[in-house]
């Protein structure tokens, strides 16, 4: 068997730590295999990848046991740099992974570095694969997050290493992103037979792309296993935190014992095969009527002047109205104007063309300080929110300030609902990240505002915090009166919203409830919304309309399967 | 007063500035010579002047130097940091001279001294605004300077946006957090204070934010070769091979040449000392 990489009883302890991150891990590898790492937070993939390379233990100096061999070299005689020419690494915050101005600059670095004649025909090759050398000649601060993805890949692949590692690559890219990024790696793997290993939460891109999957828990590789054996382990999964992909939930319920699927194709065949049929569904409860209006945009156009002074349009005459009691979900691909929405709502930026109020107040009339008593926006990234030194601090910052009178309390209040009252005392910089967004959570609630805006406040999560962040949104309704959140979390999307706003083309292009917007092909085509698995799995077996869960998705076959066995 | 949608004089309008003056997006003068004789003359205007206490020469330089700003496109947010310090500058002199019982030989004293700073100040700003980061690093790096310097340079470019993106949205999150002032002040001296005060709470923030994402960035440079680099000449030899002088180049050396010395043989004839007032 050809392993291009293969270890044997690895310990390591990183530096001051008390525990080792790594302890006695065993695996091998198959040349040209799709591997994806699996695990809780703090259960060593980051540790383990970063061993791959070398960085463990040369650059991340600390006590090491065992052997780690890649392509053939083991790591602990071979540098850094001779071990770049065999793995390259991509970082789950790529951005500060691209260090020179452009982009093929960029790309060509490594080559260069290594005084590789054929440098230029390497990085020509790498961009063309990957489908960027449009954007040779583009300065990397001016790219998407997608395009800075796939340039930081490039530039690994310029080196033409045996192993690409791609360390969590939907974390921090929406959902058709990722996909374009996870479709680019198949290719450099299929291609190239370059071996890739990606460390991932989302259980659905790894049914659909990975070959094998390793689970690593506590320091340990627990298995590493084809994928279908190991999706059909689903109870030991979602002990590890990586809750199994809907449609294979959905077709364990209903045909418990069949081979597990991974693509939806494959569900709906399974349960035809089965004989099931969908019934017809209960009626739907009835939307409650609307409240009083919190905001109103009318006739709102807005832009921005760009680096060469260009200015573009991001909204063109818009108009909305928010009312109290609303779940609002914003969606719609990047630029479209979703964050450009909420800055105005916020007062920060004051539309160029009509007028935009909140609570009755014209946003052009007060400073933003001002309307912050009544809309408090939080940020897509937790870190970007903390202005001071504590916990405590953060939260207690807006009603202290403003001398509420119950200040104290209010913060001691919150701190508890939010489970934080243990990291009161602790700098917000250096909790994990469902830790993080608790806080800004907490800001928001201190604040007690009568809208609130998020901004991606699922991204970067893994599944379990996610699921209790979209809990915690949930049991803001009875403080809150109205929350609005721009999103491309289509599970948020279906489980939490009560009204759904595509935007597109600077404009609305839809205001809907998330059932409707899912059973609108055309129109997730055209903004790029890819609607939950279960959802898709529904609409191929001609439920109308087409369900939001894996429980309303079973209740629908319910008379099948309480008549047909 | 109601607020409208600024495009200049806001924070999104110096980050734009800063952005455009580093990347030399607005074409200009120098872009298309060779970096090494764009650097090579900066380094002659920068020493010129420290040479002659003449102020017709340190005049005629400062013209030149001016006019090499004004074909070189420099932005209106570096000029009018540059102007306002100028006349602020001229106005101290004045000051200070009467205040001090001092008379017209004092101020063409400091006039000398103010001309040669004007002078390094315009060429700076002449030749860095046409130069993009690339081809500064790739210039100093053939200059033989220290590898690590010229990666600072580039890297330092790099950073800009960062760094301006984080202090944006620090200083956003303290306009929306922050109470706002209840009362402006005698002459509204309150004002300055708050935003004092909010731009020193958001410098550790936005340090400490930059500083978490170059640990990616310091590991990313170990993987990609960075150090080996320093340590082998190819990458150089690679990195610099289209570096070419060509004739436009040799022009421009002349040029310069042709002009200081002009500027210095007007001197000669017409000369104006500080002393001889």
């Amino acid at each position: 068997m050809d392993d291009v990489i293969a270890i044997d009883g690895l310990a390591f302890r990183y530096p001051g730590a008390a525990e080792p991150t790594l302890k006695g891990v065993d695996l091998r590898i198959r040349r040209g295999d799709f591997t994806a790492v699996i695990g809780g937070n703090g259960s060593g993939k980051t540790t383990l990848c970063k061993a791959f390379n070398g960085l463990v233990p040369h650059f991340w100096s600390g006590e090491f046991e065992g052997r780690v061999d890649v392509d053939g070299i083991d790591t602990l005689d071979a540098t850094v740099a001779a071990l770049s020419h065999r793995v390259g690494y991509v970082y789950q915050d790529f951005g500060n992974q691209l260090v020179r101005p452009s982009v093929r600059d960029d790309v060509a670095f490594g080559p260069v570095n290594f005084g590789l004649a054929d440098h230029r025909e390497r990085s020509e090759a790498a961009m063309r694969l990957l489908g960027i050398d449009h954007l040779a000649k583009r300065y990397v601060w001016e790219l998407s997050g997608g395009q800075q993805h796939l340039t930081a890949l490039a530039g690994v692949l310029a080196m033409d290493p045996a192993v690409i590692v791609v360390d969590e690559p939907v974390a921090e890219l929406d959902p058709a992103r990722a996909e374009e990024t996870y479709r680019m790696l198949k290719r450099v793997n299929e291609e190239r037979g370059t071996t890739i290993v990606v460390i991932e939460h989302h259980a659905e891109f790894i049914a659909r792309y990975a070959r094998s999957v390793v689970l690593m828990s506590d320091g340990r590789v627990r298995w590493h296993l084809p994928v279908r054996e190991a999706l059909a382990r689903r109870a030991e999964l979602a002990v590890h935190g990586i809750p199994a992909p809907q449609i294979i939930a959905a077709a364990a319920e209903l045909t418990p014992g069949a081979p597990v699927p991974l693509t939806v194709a494959e569900a709906a065949q399974c349960i035809r095969d089965a004989g099931l049929a969908p019934g017809p569904r209960p009626p739907q409860p009835e939307a409650p009527a609307p409240g009083p209006v919190i905001a109103r945009l009318t006739g709102v156009t807005h832009g921005y002047k760009d680096v060469r002074g260009k200015v573009s349009t991001v909204l063109d005459a818009v108009d909305l109205a928010f009312r109290e009691g609303e779940r609002i979900a914003l969606v719609g691909s990047n630029g479209a104007g979703k964050s450009t929405l909420l800055r105005l709502l916020t007062g920060l930026n004051v539309p160029r063309k009509g007028t935009v109020e909140v609570d009755g107040t014209d946003t052009r009339t007060v400073k933003p300080a001002r309307l912050a008593d009544r809309v408090c926006y939080l940020y897509q990234h937790p870190e970007q929110m903390f202005l001071n030194d504590s916990v405590r601090q953060e939260i207690a910052m807006f009603p202290e300030q403003r001398r509420r009178p119950d200040a104290a309390a209010v913060v001691d209040d919150v701190l508890e609902r939010l489970r934080l009252t243990d990291f009161a005392d602790r700098d917000g910089r250096t909790l994990s990240g469902g830790q993080q967004r608790r806080t800004t959570l907490g800001i928001g609630l201190a604040m007690a505002p009568a809208l609130l805006l998020l901004d991606e406040p699922t991204a970067s999560l893994d599944t379990a915090t996610r699921n209790d962040v979209i809990a915690m949104l949930a049991a803001l309704a009875e403080r809150i009166r109205c929350v609005v959140v721009a999103t491309h979390d289509m599970q948020l999307v279906a489980e939490w919203a009560t009204r759904v706003l595509v935007l597109g083309e600077a404009r609305v292009l839809a205001d809907t409830t998330p059932a409707g917007l899912f059973d609108d092909a055309a129109l997730c085509e055209r903004v790029n919304l890819v609607p939950p698995q279960i959802n898709v799995l529904g609409r191929e077996l001609g439920i109308h309309p087409p369900p939001l869960s894996v429980a309303e998705f079973t209740a629908a076959f319910a008379p099948a399967l309480a008549g047909g066995r | 007063m109601a607020r409208r949608q600024r495009d200049v004089l806001s924070v999104e309008w110096v980050k734009l500035e800063l952005l455009r003056t580093a990347y030399a997006t607005r074409g200009g003068l120098f872009a298309g010579f060779d970096p090494r004789v764009v650097v090579g003359w900066y380094a002659v205007f920068a020493v010129a002047p420290w040479l002659t206490h003449n102020i017709t020469v340190l005049a005629a330089l400062f013209a030149v130097a001016a006019v090499a700003v004004a074909l070189c496109r420099v932005g209106p947010l570096v000029l009018g940091l540059f102007a306002f310090g100028l006349v602020t500058e001229t106005a101290y002199l004045f000051a200070v001279a009467w205040f001090f019982d001092g008379d017209l030989h004092t101020v063409a004293a400091l006039v000398t001294l103010s001309l040669k700073l004007g002078v390094v100040a315009l060429a700076s700003m002449a030749a860095f605004v046409s130069l993009d980061p690339e081809k500064l690093s790739d210039a100093l790096v053939s200059m033989k300077a220290p590898p690590l310097l010229s990666f600072g340079v580039s890297y330092g470019y790099r950073m800009l946006p960062i760094i301006m993106d984080e202090f944006h949205t620090i200083v956003d999150g303290h306009r929306l957090r922050s109470a706002p002032l209840e009362r402006r002040g005698i002459l509204a001296w309150r004002v300055p204070v708050h935003i004092g005060s909010t731009l020193v709470r958001s410098f550790y923030p936005m340090m400490l934010n930059t500083a978490k994402r170059t640990r990616t960035t310091v590991e990313a440079l170990e993987t990609r070769g960075f150090t080996f680099a320093g340590e082998s000449a190819k990458g150089r030899d690679i990195r610099l091979a289209y570096l070419r002088l060509r004739m436009r180049d040799l022009a421009l050396a002349l040029v310069t040449v042709v002009l200081i010395a002009g500027a210095f043989i007007i001197g000669e004839l017409a000369p104006v000392f500080a002393r001889d007032f």
